[in-house]
């Protein structure tokens, strides 16, 4: 039964629905998908009781959560509940200072792998490790969770919807957990080159332009002839499934069946199409 | 006859659109109205459209054209002669056909191949956007795409995307350069690139969902009320791409996810790319000790000499053209490479990594495993010359009994196949032969990399366990020497390959595949005329040792070097043989002629064309002759009349045409029985490797084995990772059966003169020697009426009018009817044109005729693909200079077409080393001087002139006079064609007359 502060029994009615709200992917089961957002989930799912969980789940699979901001130390999101004024619901951590966060700065330096796995947008477990050996865990024990709702189980559904929301996030881009301790990924990996440098990015489809006027005498004929395009160079030999061993898979499942895997089969057979 | 011309009209925010309009050019050329907007006054109507593309949408378009005040300017496949002054660009509407980009696929399939008998035919437009269309295609069969969620009219859409990385952002830029402006006409005109990605991007997705099989996922069809990444993958392949009434959140979400996959792979593909070399263990360190290195480095993907180890870069050594980080460059591409080689992981827990070292075991695992996928993945991987390399093989020694191994003198060894020779076999690793013992123990240390007798192999369980059975096989003894010529042929087991032989006497030369040098040449025989030159005796000799031992051969010398005199030569070297010759019909006019001039003794029949012998007269004439000579088509029509001779040699000339095995003109020809065969071609066959074993196969049936055989083990590891294993043994397999030289080499330059001219004899056509029959009656009529000057003019205008029968009907007729299939001469034109473009080389074609050149130039660009460039009268000084820059410097190969007068003097065009004059100017010094225009001071390369003349014709009259009085030529015929003017009426009637041998 909830009771309000106040001790008061009130009816849970049916939240509003939100148009543009931060609903998880995963439908069912569980949501973190990466180790460190399961870490989330995990400390989330020791304190709070079953049926605040399971409305917290379910408030974060219907988008309930309007929106979040992170902030070193502390994430602010709404929440729409059964109520017109949204829910706030802050989660507290404990921000690293400067001084701290230099000492980490130097361990990430003395090894090539964590620059490599940063740059490359991967968290490997070797970056916990080394907070963790520095006394920095990354992740928290114990999360500060505070709702502007009613019930006064902590955490209440809007908190745990949050958390939900967040671990997803978390699957997405593993440098919001750093951001939250103080440092973003662009600040972080300024720090570790020294001095940040803007790159020039150059497209290499970039093609040249003609106006049509360049070409009055030759109108209607390729600029290359047709026999030069024919002749592309040989590219067998590559297993067309490529692409998708050799990139980072998306967190995208059909039916709980990573995107990737379902694509393997269906790409391994496209050359044999040429049959 | 419409020309149809392609375009795309790239969509805002939605697909794009193929715009499909056409030419006609039986309509008016120019416009009344003076509208800035005017509509197109030679555009073919909407219903004429309709009936290229049925059931299309079609609609009012507006394009951006090149044109005068008066009208348009006509494409040159109209064949209309264009304005070449005051052009500037103009607004004109078309009737069009406008096809979704959805369908944009499946329109330019059926598009792609017009029937040639069709009332239209294609533009470059069209065929360019056919060659995208393909484009798309091989991205689809390569994986080179990732299915995106696309918002399309605010309406979320499931897409199939390209991924242009590597090799691909070249063509892509190629396909750019090379897009025909008319392409991006519509409108005011519209940029190059972002037409060229819209197209792709449609024809991608097309090409996309006709690959992929229907459903991506088995069970239930998600419905409306499923997650949206279901219902996206349903719509991936589905029908209808759209997905209605997605919330917003879950498309940003799906479209984050996927979009960061799209830019990580195209990311991992930049300019620089980190590369990875493996070295072996130094030399000096022993047997058995580790002590590889894998070193990393940065490199340009475009020009891989620049390379920059990771070594040096820390040290702060920097290649032009690096990002300004470039150690972030090499540690986010190592980060990545750890996926697909996660020892890596090792190197990437010190500051700098630079190189780590590796054990055996690791380097075979980075060989076999790693080095192939990094490489596919957009890394580079430099491994060792002999990784990859079959390791172990089988080395087969022969040694013949007879004692003839010193002399060479072929034609009394009484070498034969049947004969027996001795041999042994030896197993082989890397260039060393290994005795069974050093195999055993090899096999006990189970170690995949080994170094043997200095030099680092792989051993692969399975070949050695190939080698370990062939140890306990029959290893020496005698065979015959067909046998073993088999057993060459065979190449070995594809786990144990025979990779030496070392065989001597005739059995010897045969297997070098080097007969040719060896064997010591033949004399030109007695009957020919004429004087073979050295490597044509050489070949001679080739031929004649092939056909002594009942094997056959394809002689494919380039083009120009006399494959038909050393085919004759060999004909007179066995007496008493009947030899069948299959050639394309343009060419029989050609052999006919030949064999006249350098073989006269032969007795030839030519049995071809409608009124061609049957029954017991076609048995008395094959009886009374050495050498029969018909076409392919024949050849399949009269199959069972030519099964029923005996014959000693089939030859089939220009023998791309049985290429294809399964045609049933190849079946017939391989069905003619024969002593042996002779096949002709003038294209490199080791190009074409399905072509080859056809041939091969028609030379000496069952020798390379069955086709599917060849094409595992030859043709796939050859055409797909350039083995080079293989690539030698296919040359093993098939150099003793080919004889190849090139006008290139160095020693057949000094055997060939600086100018090699030659004269091509044509046949007409039946409804070219028809309309030659109506024009000779009626100008004799007119001739014969008149007197003086106006007599003088008919002359001159019969003989144009008959040189432009011998052209082309259309050249005479100016109806604008279709070009192929009628003319002799513009057959063997196209087949020259094919040889020329398949070995690179450049050719001048001279006419006399400028509307000819004007119809000839769009149909030759077409037929080629290649450039065509058309000099003529009509163009300006500065276009001229342009044309001939371009042909000069191109290192494409490409034709010229020239107009004899505009062309005469004062051009430079030695980048050419064909000539060619498809019709006639009877006066040598003309020709001469255009001749010169390619044989110049400074042109290092031999020229070949070909002059066309069609048989039967007035052509060869007067060329034959040419030849009688060239003694003369400066006095009599070297003023151009007036003298024929004074030739009395019987004279100009016996010169017109058509001989009936003309017609094929």
């Amino acid at each position: 039964m909830p009771f309000d502060r106040s001790g008061q029994f009130y009816e849970a009615a049916r939240p509003i629905e939100v148009d543009g709200g931060l609903s998880v992917r995963s439908k069912r089961g569980k949501i973190g998908e990466q180790w460190w957002s399961r870490k989330f989930v995990d400390v989330l799912e020791g304190v709070c009781d079953p049926g605040r969980l399971a409305r917290g789940r379910a408030y974060a699979r219907k988008g309930q959560v309007m929106d979040f901001a992170l902030k070193p130390g502390r994430v602010l999101a709404r929440v729409q509940g059964s109520r017109p004024k949204p829910y706030e619901v802050t989660v507290r951590i404990t921000a690293f200072d400067d001084a701290r966060w230099a000492d980490v700065i130097d361990a990430l330096a003395a090894r090539a792998l964590y620059r490599a796995a940063l740059l490359a947008g991967e968290m490997p477990h070797e970056i916990v490790d080394l907070f963790t050996e520095l006394g920095l865990p990354l992740f928290p024990e114990q999360l500060d969770i505070a709702c502007s709702c009613p019930d006064w189980g902590v955490p209440c559904k809007h908190g745990s919807a949050v958390l939900y929301v967040l671990a997803e996030a978390f699957d997405d881009d593993p440098f919001l957990v750093l951001g939250w301790r103080g440092r973003g990924r662009d600040e972080l990996l300024d720090a570790l080159r020294g001095t940040p440098e803007p790159e020039e990015t150059v497209d290499p489809l970039a093609v040249d332009e003609e106006p049509l006027d360049g070409r009055l005498a030759d109108f209607y004929s390729p600029g290359i002839s047709l026999g030069r395009l024919r002749e592309r160079p040989p590219r067998g030999g590559l297993p067309p499934e490529l692409l998708l061993r050799a990139l980072d898979p998306p967190a995208i499942r059909v039916r709980h069946v990573p995107l990737v895997d379902v694509l393997r089969p269906v790409y391994r057979d496209l050359g044999a199409a040429e049959e | 006859m419409l020309v149809v011309h392609g375009g795309w009209v790239a969509g805002a925010g939605r697909p794009g659109r193929l715009i499909i309009w056409a030419e006609d050019p039986a309509l008016p050329p120019s416009s009344a109205s003076r509208a800035r907007i005017r509509p197109h006054p030679f555009a073919a109507p909407a219903e004429a459209l309709r009936q290229v593309v049925p059931g299309a949408e079609s609609g009012s378009l507006t394009l951006t054209l090149p044109g005068t005040g008066r009208g348009p300017l006509p494409s040159p496949e109209t064949g209309v002669e264009p304005a070449t002054r005051g052009i500037k660009l103009g607004t004109w509407t078309v009737p069009a056909l406008s096809v979704p980009g959805d369908e944009a696929m499946a329109v330019l399939g059926e598009l792609a191949d017009p029937d040639p008998e069709g009332p239209w035919l294609a533009g470059p437009s069209l065929r360019y956007l056919t060659l995208l269309a393909g484009y798309a295609c091989d991205l689809a069969r390569r994986g080179r795409m990732l299915p995106q969620l696309t918002v399309e009219a605010r309406m979320p859409t499931a897409r199939w995307r390209p991924v242009l990385t590597g090799g691909d952002t070249a063509t892509f830029r190629d396909f750019a350069a090379g897009m025909p402006p008319v392409v991006r006409a519509a409108g005011d005109g519209q940029a190059v690139g972002r037409v060229l990605r819209d197209a792709l991007e449609s024809l991608l997705d097309s090409a996309a969902r006709a690959t992929l099989p229907e459903r991506l996922m088995v069970g239930q069809r998600p419905g409306l009320k499923s997650a949206l990444p279901d219902r996206w993958l349903a719509a991936l392949t589905g029908a209808d791409p759209a997905l209605p009434g997605a919330a917003d959140a879950d498309v940003r979400d799906l479209r984050r996810a996927l979009d960061d996959w799209m830019r990580a792979a195209n990311d991992a593909h930049g300019p620089i790319r980190v590369s990875f070399r493996l070295f072996e263990p130094a030399p000096e360190a022993p047997p058995g000790e580790d002590g590889w290195s894998l070193e990393f480095a940065l490199q340009s993907a475009e020009d891989p000499g620049l390379y920059l180890p990771a070594a040096d870069l820390w040290e702060g050594a920097r290649f032009p053209g690096l990002p300004r980080r470039p150690d972030e460059t090499l540690l986010a591409g190592l980060g990545r490479a750890v996926r697909l080689f996660p020892l890596l992981h090792v190197a990437l827990l010190e500051q700098r990594p630079a190189a780590m070292p590796l054990t055996t075991g690791e380097a075979y695992d980075f060989l076999r495993q790693a080095a192939p996928l990094l490489q596919a993945a957009g890394f580079g991987v430099q491994l060792p010359s002999w990784a990859g390399r079959k390791a172990v093989g089988l080395k087969l020694t022969t040694r013949s009994k007879s004692k003839a191994g010193t002399s060479r003198a072929v034609a009394d060894s009484g070498f034969g196949l049947s004969e027996l020779v001795d041999f042994r076999l030896d197993l082989v690793i890397g260039d060393g032969v290994v005795t069974a013992e050093e195999l055993a123990e090899l096999a006990r240390l189970k170690v995949p990399l080994v170094r043997v007798r200095g030099q680092w192999v792989e051993l692969d369980a399975r070949q050695l366990k190939a080698a370990l059975k062939a140890v306990g096989e029959r290893r020496e003894g005698q065979l015959t020497a067909g046998e073993l010529l088999q057993q060459v042929v065979d190449g070995g087991e594809e786990d144990l390959p025979l990779v030496e032989v070392d065989a001597d006497g005739d059995l010897g030369d045969l297997l070098s595949g080097q007969a040719a040098e060896r064997l010591s040449p033949l004399p030109t025989p007695a009957g020919f005329q004429g004087a073979l030159r050295p490597y044509q005796e050489r070949g001679l000799s080739w031929l004649h040792f092939l056909s002594r031992l009942g094997l056959g051969g394809i002689l494919a010398d380039d083009m120009g070097l006399g494959k038909t005199a050393q085919t004759l030569s060999l004909l007179l070297t066995d007496e008493g043989s009947r030899s069948l010759l299959i050639c394309p019909m343009s060419l029989v006019s050609n052999w006919h002629k030949e064999a006249g001039r350098f073989a006269p003794g032969l007795r030839v029949y030519v049995h071809h064309g409608a009124t061609r012998m049957r029954g017991p007269e076609f048995d008395e004439a094959v009886a009374g002759a050495d050498l029969v000579i018909t076409t392919y088509g024949t050849a399949l029509r009269d199959l069972e009349t030519l099964r029923g001779v005996t014959w000693s040699r089939v030859v089939c000339d220009e023998a791309q045409a049985i290429k294809n095995s399964g045609t049933r003109q190849s079946q017939a020809v391989r069905a003619i029985p024969a002593r042996t065969r002779l096949a002709l071609t003038g294209t490199p066959v080791e190009n074409h490797l399905a072509e080859l074993w056809s041939i091969m196969d028609f030379c000496n049936p069952g020798l390379l084995g069955p086709a599917k055989r060849f094409r595992r083990r030859f043709q796939e590891p050859i055409e797909s990772r350039q083995d080079e294993d293989a690539t030698a043994a296919l040359k093993r397999a098939t150099g003793p059966f080919v004889l190849r030289r090139l006008k290139t080499d160095k020693s057949i330059i000094s055997d060939l003169p600086e100018k090699n001219e030659m004269k091509v004899w044509c046949s007409l056509t039946p409804e070219q020697a028809t309309l030659y029959q109506a024009v000779v009656e009626d100008m004799m009529a007119e001739i014969e009426s008149t007197e003086g000057i106006q007599r003088r003019g008919n002359v001159l205008a019969a003989m144009m009018k008959l040189k432009q029968v011998c052209n082309h009907p259309a050249h005479l007729l100016k109806d604008g009817s279709r070009l192929p299939g009628r003319s002799g001469k513009l057959a063997r034109l196209e087949e020259l044109a094919d040889e020329i473009v398949e070995d690179s080389d450049k050719a001048l074609v001279f006419t006399q005729y400028a509307e000819w050149g004007t119809l000839l130039q769009p149909y030759l660009a077409a037929h080629t693909d290649r450039p065509v460039l058309w000099l003529h009268g009509g163009l300006s000084k500065a276009r001229r200079d342009e044309l001939v820059e371009r042909f000069q410097t191109s290192d494409e190969p490409m034709l010229f077409l020239l107009s004899l007068k505009a062309a005469g003097t004062g051009l430079n065009l030695t980048a050419a080393n064909h000539v060619v004059h498809f019709d006639r100017w009877w006066n040598p010094a003309v020709e001469d001087q255009a001749t010169d225009r390619a044989f110049r001071i400074g042109q290092s390369r031999d020229v070949q002139v070909r002059k066309f003349i069609c048989t039967g014709t007035l052509e060869e009259k007067i060329d034959a006079m040419i030849e009688r009085k060239k003694a003369l030529a400066s006095s009599v015929v070297g003023t151009g064609e007036e003298w024929i003017t004074d030739l009395s009426t019987d004279q100009l009637r016996e010169l017109f007359s058509l001989d009936p041998a003309a017609v094929r």
